[in-house]
């Protein structure tokens, strides 16, 4: 049970961490066309499209997504089961989720500091590398863990349809074969997992505010 | 020569359907190397007048022509560029937070392509001349608000900017750190050749270290011209912030204990500020001159000087006469 359960903690932190890097990938640079169209006027209707589309798949349920999608995921990984299968699913649910956190931190950069940047005659690609996102930096952090956590209750959910990791784990022995010994275990691995990004972001976090 | 030339500026908010005017025909010219003072009540429009000179704040119509060039009507590569040749000393200093002092006053070197090292080896210098050499590596907020100022006016001037913009210098800082400001803006005025102009309530400042104000009320201009004049001005009249309407108390009393007399203000500008004009004008007349309330103050432009006297005698008129040849200005209140 000890390698069922190594292997399946491993699948889980396999899944949780590359879809977490794809969403970042995918959802920062989203995040950031968001706070720079929301104030531009040549934008405005760009950003009301995007501002949409990223409320729609954030309010589909992530079950219903991963049903949702089976076609295309069936297209892009060749499969509908198994973690990479999973990976798409929880990317093509969490960069959305990420770009809106994106947008809010960076929206919560003070006026000040981008009428500072302005006066000094920064580029667009200047303001966004060397002010927006370092003055923003810590909340990135925060965002971050954030979304590595949602990820890790995504990741059980998408045991449920056979993505494999903890959360089938779960699934398949403890709740349709009743040992609640596996359960408890994979719960208590989930929770340490949580816990452990958690701590890291907010020490990080911390370090960084200045 | 004029380093910069506003012209019929009109700015207004709006919000939903509803515009607020703010800035209502505005005309300025700022002689390059002189320091500019604006002032006016909270309210007047002067932080936003200052916003526009760079174009923070998009005016509705006008011009802004900053040395030569109208930036209201150049693209925003070239407004970017020009910028660059502004430098702003924001009211809260807007330092940024991720920095330390040294990137901070480095950055803009930085953003217009300087070489990484010698960014950082002028931005050494430049936190030595402003006493910061101390806090090179400390963050913003481990920094006193003087300190934060002084870190914001470096990198203001690190460009070798032609205009620097100071909105509200002194509003946050103590009696001394005031008068230290002060000191160096006129420093900063005469060693860097920099032209600037200063958005403030404090009447102080302008009398201190402006050559020329600009005074606003209600988002328009109601005067503009040398600091000596403003003062002299707004003394004749009587203005509500000047100490001429409790003199004038006292002033009534006494006349009315010495019928006849004529009560005269008189103000002084310059050389004849420290002379003795009083005794030069009734020098053999038959005239009897009470000096009432007087006080003499250093502005930048030299000695400025008000005088409340009254007058009596039979060659009262022949020493008015005198009098108004020698003084800045005058007027006769009864």
């Amino acid at each position: 049970m000890i390698s069922e359960l190594v292997r399946a903690t491993l699948e889980s932190l396999y899944m949780i961490f590359l879809s977490g890097f794809l969403s970042i990938v995918i959802g920062m640079p989203l995040g950031i066309l968001l706070y720079s169209f929301s104030d531009s006027r040549r934008f405005i209707t760009l950003y009301r499209v995007m501002d949409l589309s990223v409320n729609v798949f954030r309010s589909i349920p992530f079950i219903i997504l991963i049903l949702l999608l089976i076609p295309v995921t069936k297209q892009v990984t060749g499969t509908i089961i198994g973690p990479n299968a999973a990976v798409f699913n929880l990317t093509v649910a969490a960069s959305p989720f990420f770009a809106r956190l994106t947008e809010n931190a960076l929206n919560t950069l003070p006026r000040g500091i981008v009428d500072s940047a302005q006066a000094i005659g920064v580029t667009y690609r200047q303001f966004v590398l060397s002010v927006l996102i370092p003055e923003t930096l810590p909340d990135h952090i925060l965002n971050v863990s954030l979304l590595l956590i949602n990820l890790v209750t995504y990741t059980a959910i998408a045991g449920a349809v056979g993505a494999g990791g903890l959360g089938q784990l779960a699934i398949n022995y403890g709740y349709y074969r009743f040992q609640w010994d596996v359960v408890l275990y994979s719960v208590i691995i989930l929770v340490l997992i949580s816990q452990i990004i958690q701590l890291v972001g907010t020490r990080v976090a911390k370090v960084l505010r200045k | 020569m004029s380093i910069l030339e506003v012209s019929n500026l009109c700015v207004s908010f709006r919000e939903k359907d509803k515009a607020t005017v703010v800035l209502q025909g505005i005309d300025l010219s700022v002689e390059e190397g002189s320091i500019m003072g604006i002032a006016g009540v909270s309210g007047a429009g002067k932080t936003t007048l200052l916003r526009t000179l760079n174009l923070l704040q998009k005016p509705d119509s006008g011009r802004v022509i900053f040395d030569g060039t109208d930036i209201t009507s150049v693209s925003s590569e070239t407004l970017r560029i020009l910028r660059r040749r502004i430098g702003v000393i924001f009211q809260n200093y807007n330092l940024f937070r991720s920095k330390t002092v040294l990137s901070n006053i480095a950055f803009p070197l930085l953003v217009s392509g300087a070489n990484k090292k010698e960014a950082l080896e002028r931005a050494r210098a430049m936190a030595d001349e402003l006493g910061l050499t101390q806090r090179l590596d400390a963050y913003p907020s481990q920094l006193s608000g003087g300190e934060q100022q002084r870190v914001s006016i470096a990198r203001a001037l690190i460009t070798d900017p032609k205009l620097i913009l100071l909105d509200e210098p002194t509003s946050a800082l103590d009696p001394l750190l005031t008068s230290r400001i002060l000191r160096l803006i006129m420093r900063v005025n005469s060693v860097h050749r920099v032209t600037v102009i200063i958005v403030t309530h404090d009447m102080d400042v302008v009398k201190r270290v402006c050559d020329r104000i600009a005074f606003l009320e209600m988002g328009r201009m109601v005067f503009s011209g040398a600091t000596h004049d403003y003062f002299a001005r707004s003394y004749l009249a009587g203005a509500e912030d000047d100490h001429s309407t409790r003199q004038l108390e006292n002033a009534e009393s006494l006349s009315a204990s010495s019928p006849g007399a004529s009560l005269i203000k008189l103000v002084f500008w310059g050389e004849s500020t420290r002379e003795p004009v009083l005794w030069k004008c009734s020098k053999k007349l038959n005239v009897m001159v009470n000096i009432i309330y007087g006080e003499i103050e250093e502005f930048k432009n030299g000695p400025f000087g008000t005088l409340l006297v009254g007058v009596s005698g039979e060659d009262s008129t022949e020493f008015l006469t005198r009098l108004a040849r020698e003084v800045y200005s005058m007027e006769v209140l009864s």
